[in-house]
C-alpha cells in the first residue's frame, strides 16, 4: 500500500536513517519510539511538510516522494491538533472541502455527516477555542477524514488526553478505522495505546527502524536490547556459552552461578531474555531438579490490579509477572523458598 | 480592576499591583493634562477662524488623504514582507531585516534630507522626475513619498511580529487539506495575522499624520498645495500665531483620536467576523 524505501532527512544534527517501513492496506499501524526518535518528523515527511533527503515513498507502487502535499491525499492530525482558532467546529472540519472548490452547502452538508459519525454533531457552531480536548481531538480527526484520505497519520493523536478519555478515542479510531476500511499509521510513545490499536508496529530509535512486526513478536522475539527495554521486559540476561546439549537444538549458558537451557546451537556470549509474564514460580518441593529451576526468594511485590509484579532473587536475580491467584497461593504456603522457573521454549535470545 | 481569575494575594503582591497601577495613572494624567491645558488656554475666536479658513481645511484634507493612501500603500507592502521575514530563512537575512528597521532610527529630517539629495543630485532621481514624469519634490504626491518612507518600517516590523506568533503548524495542516501555499496564507495566516495588520496599520497611519520634519525639507510647506496640519503649526507659531496653532493642534489630537477609536472598533468587529 504505501512503503518508504531507505528513507533519509537531516536536520541540525538529527537524522533519519535509511527508514523503511511498509503499510499494508486496511492496516492499523503504530509507530513507536521514545521521545526525540523521529516519528513525528517521519510523518512530516510522509505528508510531504519536509523534503526528503533520499530514499523514496511509494504508494501502490507510484513514486510520490516530491508530490505537493495538497496532491498526496494523506489525512494528518498533528499533535496538538491545530484546529484553526478563527473558525467555527462546523468550518473547520469543511475547511479542506471548501479548499478544493466544493459549494459551501455541499461542504457543510459533509462536515455535520462526518461530525455526526464522530459524536461531535451538537458542537458544529462552537468555536474551537473552548473544546475539551476529547472534542478537539474528534473534530481534527473529524477535518482530516471529510477529505476521504487513502492514509490517516495521527501523531500522538491522545498523549495530551486523561486515561478514560484516551481509552474512549482509542476505541473510537480503531472503530472508525475498520468501519471506513482506512489505512491508519498513528504515532506514540505509549505502549498501552499500542496495544489498544495496532494490527503491526515498528519501533523508531534515534531515527532508525529497529524492528517491524505484530506485537506479539515485538513483545517476544526482540531483535536487540534496546526493542526489548523498550517493551518493558526487564529480565535481560548476558552470559557465556557452555556446551550444546545433545539430541536437542539447545545449549546451556551460564550465567551467575547457574546454567541455563537456552534454544539454539550456539557459541561465545549471548544475550537473551524472558518476559516477566513466561517466568513461572512455585513453592520449592526441595526438589531443585528439572531444567532451568532453581530457589528464588521475594525481594519485593507490587500489586498492579491486573497482575502482581514480584522481584526474585536467588541464584539469579529477575522479575515476575503473576496472576492474583498464584501470588495468594504463594503468600499462603507462608515459606519463603520459591522455585523460579524458566520454560526454555519461552527464552528469546536477541541478535 | 477585575479580579475575578486572580488568585489570593498577600501584601507584597498588592504592593506590586498597585504600582502599577499608579503607574498607569500617572502616565494617562500626564497626557490628559497636557490636552486640559490646550483646551483651556484655546482662543474661541481662533478656533473659529480655523474652522472657517479655506487653507487650513485643505491642510487638513491633504493631512487625512496622504496619511491613508500612506498607511493603505505600507501594508500593502508589509503584509508580504512581514510573511517572508517570518517564514523564510535566507542569506543576509539579518542585514535586511535591519535595512527595513533602518527608517524607525532615522532621525525624521535626515529622510527628507536623502530624498531630496536622491531627487536633485542623483541621475537616477532626476530621471524618475523629469524623463519619467513621477514628479515628488515640493508636490503632494511627495508628501506620500516622505510619509511612507519613515512609517512603513512600523507595518512591516508589526506585521512580521503578527506572523512569527502564528504556529507554522496551521498551515502545514492547511496544506494537506488541499490548499496551495497562497490559498493556506489567504486562508488561514491573514486571518490571524489580522490584529497585528490592524496594529501595525494604526502606528503607521499616527506616524504618518503627525509627520514634520522631513515633509518642510522635500515639500516644502505651500499653502494650498503641500500644507499639512504639521506644517501648519509650525507656519502659525513661528509668526507669532500661537492661538491658532494651539486650535489646528487641538484639531489634530481630536482626529487622531477619532481614527483611532473608529480603526478599534471597526478592527474588532472584523476580527469577530473572521
Amino acid at each position: 500500500m504505501i512503503c518508504t524505501e531507505d528513507l533519509t532527512f537531516e536536520i541540525g544534527k538529527f537524522r533519519l536513517n535509511a527508514v523503511s517501513i511498509e503499510m499494508l492496506r486496511n492496516e492499523y499501524f503504530v509507530l513507536l519510539g521514545p521521545p526525540g526518535s523521529g516519528k513525528s518528523i517521519f510523518l512530516e515527511c510522509l505528508c510531504g511538510l519536509r523534503k526528503v533527503a533520499s530514499g523514496r515513498i511509494l504508494f501502490d507502487g507510484a513514486d510520490i516522494t516530491y508530490d505537493e502535499p495538497r496532491k498526496r491525499n494523506i489525512g494528518y492530525v498533528p499533535q496538538d491538533y491545530a484546529l484553526f482558532p478563527h473558525l467555527t467546529v462546523q468550518q473547520n472540519i469543511a475547511f479542506g472541502l471548501r479548499a478544493v472548490g466544493n459549494s459551501s452547502k455541499l461542504a457543510a452538508f459533509r462536515a455535520n455527516e462526518t461530525a455526526e459519525m464522530l459524536g461531535i454533531g451538537h458542537l458544529l457552531e462552537r468555536s474551537v477555542l473552548g473544546l475539551s480536548g476529547g472534542e478537539k481531538q474528534r473534530t481534527a480527526l473529524a477535518r482530516a477524514l471529510v477529505m476521504e484520505p487513502r492514509v490517516l497519520l495521527l501523531d500522538e493523536p491522545v498523549s495530551a488526553l486523561d486515561e478514560a478519555t484516551r481509552q474512549s478515542i482509542c476505541s473510537m479510531l480503531r472503530r472508525v478505522q475498520k468501519d471506513l476500511k482506512l489505512t491508519v499509521m498513528h504515532v506514540s510513545h505509549n505502549l498501552e495505546e499500542a496495544f489498544s490499536v495496532a494490527d503491526r508496529a515498528a519501533i523508531l530509535n534515534n531515527g532508525r527502524v529497529e524492528q517491524t512486526g505484530s506485537l506479539d513478536e515485538l513483545l517476544r522475539k526482540c531483535r536487540n536490547e534496546f526493542v526489548a527495554r523498550f517493551m518493558r521486559c526487564e529480565n535481560i540476561f548476558t552470559g557465556a556459552v557452555a556446551e550444546s546439549l545433545p539430541d536437542s537444538d539447545a545449549c546451556t549458558v551460564r550465567i551467575s552461578k547457574i546454567n541455563l537451557a537456552v534454544p539454539g546451537r550456539r557459541e561465545g556470549t549471548v544475550q537473551f531474555i524472558i518476559r516477566p509474564e513466561d517466568v513461572l514460580i512455585e513453592v520449592a518441593d526441595g526438589n531443585n531438579g528439572g531444567e532451568n529451576r532453581f530457589e528464588v526468594s521475594i525481594s519485593r511485590w507490587r500489586d498492579f490490579g491486573s497482575h502482581v509484579r514480584v522481584e526474585l532473587k536467588g541464584s539469579l536475580d529477575l522479575v515476575a509477572h503473576v496472576s492474583h491467584a498464584v501470588f495468594r497461593k504463594i503468600m499462603a504456603a507462608q515459606t519463603a523458598k520459591l522455585a523460579a522457573i524458566l520454560p526454555r521454549e519461552n527464552i528469546h535470545v536477541l541478535e | 480592576m477585575r479580579r475575578g481569575n486572580a488568585p489570593n494575594r498577600g501584601i507584597k503582591d498588592r504592593f506590586f499591583t498597585g504600582f502599577c497601577a499608579f503607574m498607569l495613572a500617572v502616565f494617562v494624567a500626564f497626557i490628559l493634562t497636557l490636552i486640559i491645558a490646550d483646551v483651556l488656554y484655546v482662543d474661541k475666536a481662533a478656533v473659529l477662524k480655523v474652522i472657517g479658513s479655506h487653507d487650513i481645511r485643505h491642510a487638513l484634507w491633504m493631512s487625512i488623504w496622504t496619511s491613508v493612501l500612506t498607511t493603505f500603500i505600507s501594508l500593502l507592502f508589509a503584509v508580504p514582507l512581514g510573511y517572508i521575514l517570518s517564514r523564510y530563512r535566507f542569506p543576509a537575512h539579518a542585514v535586511i531585516d535591519a535595512i527595513i528597521d533602518l527608517p524607525i532610527i532615522f532621525p525624521p529630517l535626515v529622510a527628507g534630507l536623502t530624498l531630496l539629495v536622491f531627487f536633485s543630485q542623483t541621475g537616477l532621481g532626476k530621471w524618475i522626475q523629469e524623463d519619467l514624469g513621477l514628479e515628488f519634490w515640493f508636490q503632494p504626491k511627495g508628501i506620500v513619498l516622505c510619509q511612507f518612507l519613515v512609517a512603513a518600517s512600523y507595518a512591516i516590523r508589526s506585521v512580521k511580529t503578527a506572523f512569527d506568533d502564528i504556529d507554522r503548524r496551521f498551515e502545514n495542516v492547511a496544506l494537506t487539506l488541499g490548499c496551495t501555499q497562497c490559498a493556506s496564507f489567504m486562508r488561514v495566516s491573514l486571518p490571524l495575522a489580522a490584529n497585528g495588520i490592524i496594529a501595525g496599520g494604526i502606528l503607521t497611519w499616527a506616524r504618518a499624520f503627525g509627520l514634520f520634519g522631513p515633509l518642510l525639507i522635500f515639500v516644502g510647506s505651500f499653502r494650498g498645495r503641500t500644507e499639512v496640519l504639521s506644517t501648519t503649526i509650525f507656519l502659525e507659531q513661528s509668526v507669532g500665531n500661537l492661538e491658532v496653532a494651539l486650535a489646528v493642534a487641538l484639531m489634530m489630537i481630536l482626529v487622531a483620536l477619532a481614527a483611532i477609536i473608529t480603526i478599534r472598533v471597526v478592527g474588532g468587529r472584523v476580527q469577530l467576523r473572521l
